[in-house]
């Protein structure tokens, strides 16, 4: 390495100091540090440098009031907190605890992942070919396709003759469960309906819009429907009625 | 906020410690600690992965600035790497023995290390106080990684040089 002159080596060094060279510019410079006596100079040099910063130079830490002031931002006067909390927070314990039970027993669950999982499923469905895994307009052909792919049997009607024709169906995974996923269609539309067992035996229909999509959901014999299309929201409920027993 | 406690509350002293050596003062120190950790705080989900006390040095560093150009006004200058001054020449011609009998006296390096220009002195700061790795250093100051290493050789050669300058006036 002919280039490697003392200039080179002034600024190498450093790295050299600091282990930041690679293997072989590392050994570049050793060599050079024991053939020339003025690098080598240098390098002693910026090494007691080094040391003696570290060792001597102030090493300024945070102040414990700073610190304090940090990790805890916009502390109110301690006396009042206290006061406070030692007389409200039994009671404000309990309060919650009952609204959550409250909450617990009067809300439905949480079903909007659900629900979003279904629209994201419905938009994948029609995005590449995997709409059907068995395409059929027959129950009698669909209906035993799911047999022995799901622990649970989903209710199979075709209803051409209402102006809803089954399409076909293919297994889904929604809530870490295997569903089963039938394909209508209405006109031009697309609907979905997935199928998935459920703890509860009955819930009423709901309706709701995501993303564009109209969901229509609702539960009966320990499974979940979730329906999901472009179609126009009335015309979607129409065909919930059909499904329901 | 639990979140700052476990990816700053860490690096809380190596903040105070780049922010006091850069604004020489406790108390702006003390300010632009807590500016940091406010704006830390405020963009703690831009922080993906990667080095959190690098991450926080740069909050840090970029606040210390801030207070230094407003405390300079208008005289406030850049520092740049090209501006050529004869530390180099200098420095061959000293003998180590004389530069060791000062970096026996901290009060003299801690005088030498204030007169550095912050550009110089926090490179500095940062690898021997808080030991970083060139890579860090270059995230903090906002160089290629590259300039860290001529960076810190030009400014242990200006340390040097005001350790020795302190020989002179005494």
């Amino acid at each position: 390495m002919n280039e490697f002159d003392c200039t080179v080596c002034q600024t190498l060094v450093h790295g050299y100091l600091d282990k930041e060279l690679d293997p072989e510019t590392a050994a570049n410079v050793a060599g050079h540090l024991a053939e020339c006596a003025a690098c080598a100079r240098l390098h002693d040099q910026a090494q007691l440098l080094k040391v003696s910063v570290r060792h001597k130079a102030p090493y300024y830490a945070a102040p414990a009031s700073l610190v304090a002031r940090v990790t805890t931002p916009e502390a109110p006067a301690p006396g009042a907190l206290e006061r406070w909390r030692k007389w409200f927070a039994p009671a404000f314990s309990a309060a919650a605890l009952a609204l959550a039970m409250v909450l617990y027993v009067a809300t439905p669950g949480s079903e909007q992942p659900l629900m979003d999982e279904a629209v994201s499923s419905h938009v994948r469905s029609l995005m590449g070919e995997h709409l059907n895994d068995v395409v059929s307009s027959d129950r009698h052909t669909v209906k035993p396709w799911f047999t022995g792919k799901l622990d649970f049997s989903p209710p199979v009607f075709d209803y051409s003759a209402q102006g809803f024709p089954l399409l076909g169906g293919r297994l889904d995974y929604l809530q870490h469960q295997t569903t089963a996923a039938l394909s209508y269609g209405r006109a031009k539309h697309i609907i979905n309906v997935f199928i998935l067992p459920a703890p509860e035996a009955d819930k009423p229909r709901q309706s709701q819009t995501i993303r564009g999509f109209n969901v229509v959901s609702w539960q009966a014999n320990h499974m979940r429907f979730v329906m999901v299309s472009d179609l126009e929201k009335g015309e979607l409920e129409a065909f919930s009625e059909l499904l329901k027993p | 906020m639990k979140r700052f406690e476990e990816l700053f509350a860490p690096h809380l002293d190596a903040a105070y410690n780049l922010a006091r050596w850069l604004t020489g003062n406790d108390s702006a120190a003390h300010d632009v600690v807590q500016e940091s950790a406010l704006r830390a705080l405020r963009f703690a989900h831009r922080f993906v992965d990667g080095n959190a006390k690098a991450w926080f040095l740069t909050i840090v560093r970029n606040e210390s600035y801030t207070w230094l150009k407003a405390s300079a006004g208008r005289h406030w200058v850049a520092f740049d790497d090209e501006s050529d001054e004869n530390e180099a020449a200098m420095s061959h011609s000293q003998t180590p023995e004389l530069l060791a009998i000062h970096t026996e006296n901290a009060a003299l390096i801690q005088q030498a290390l204030c007169a550095l220009p912050p550009a110089f002195r926090e490179v500095i700061i940062l690898k021997e106080l808080e030991d970083l790795a060139y890579k860090d250093i270059a995230l903090v100051v906002d160089v290629p990684i590259g300039t860290v290493m001529s960076r810190l050789a030009r400014a242990r050669a200006m340390l040097k040089l005001e350790l020795l300058k302190s020989h002179a006036h005494e």
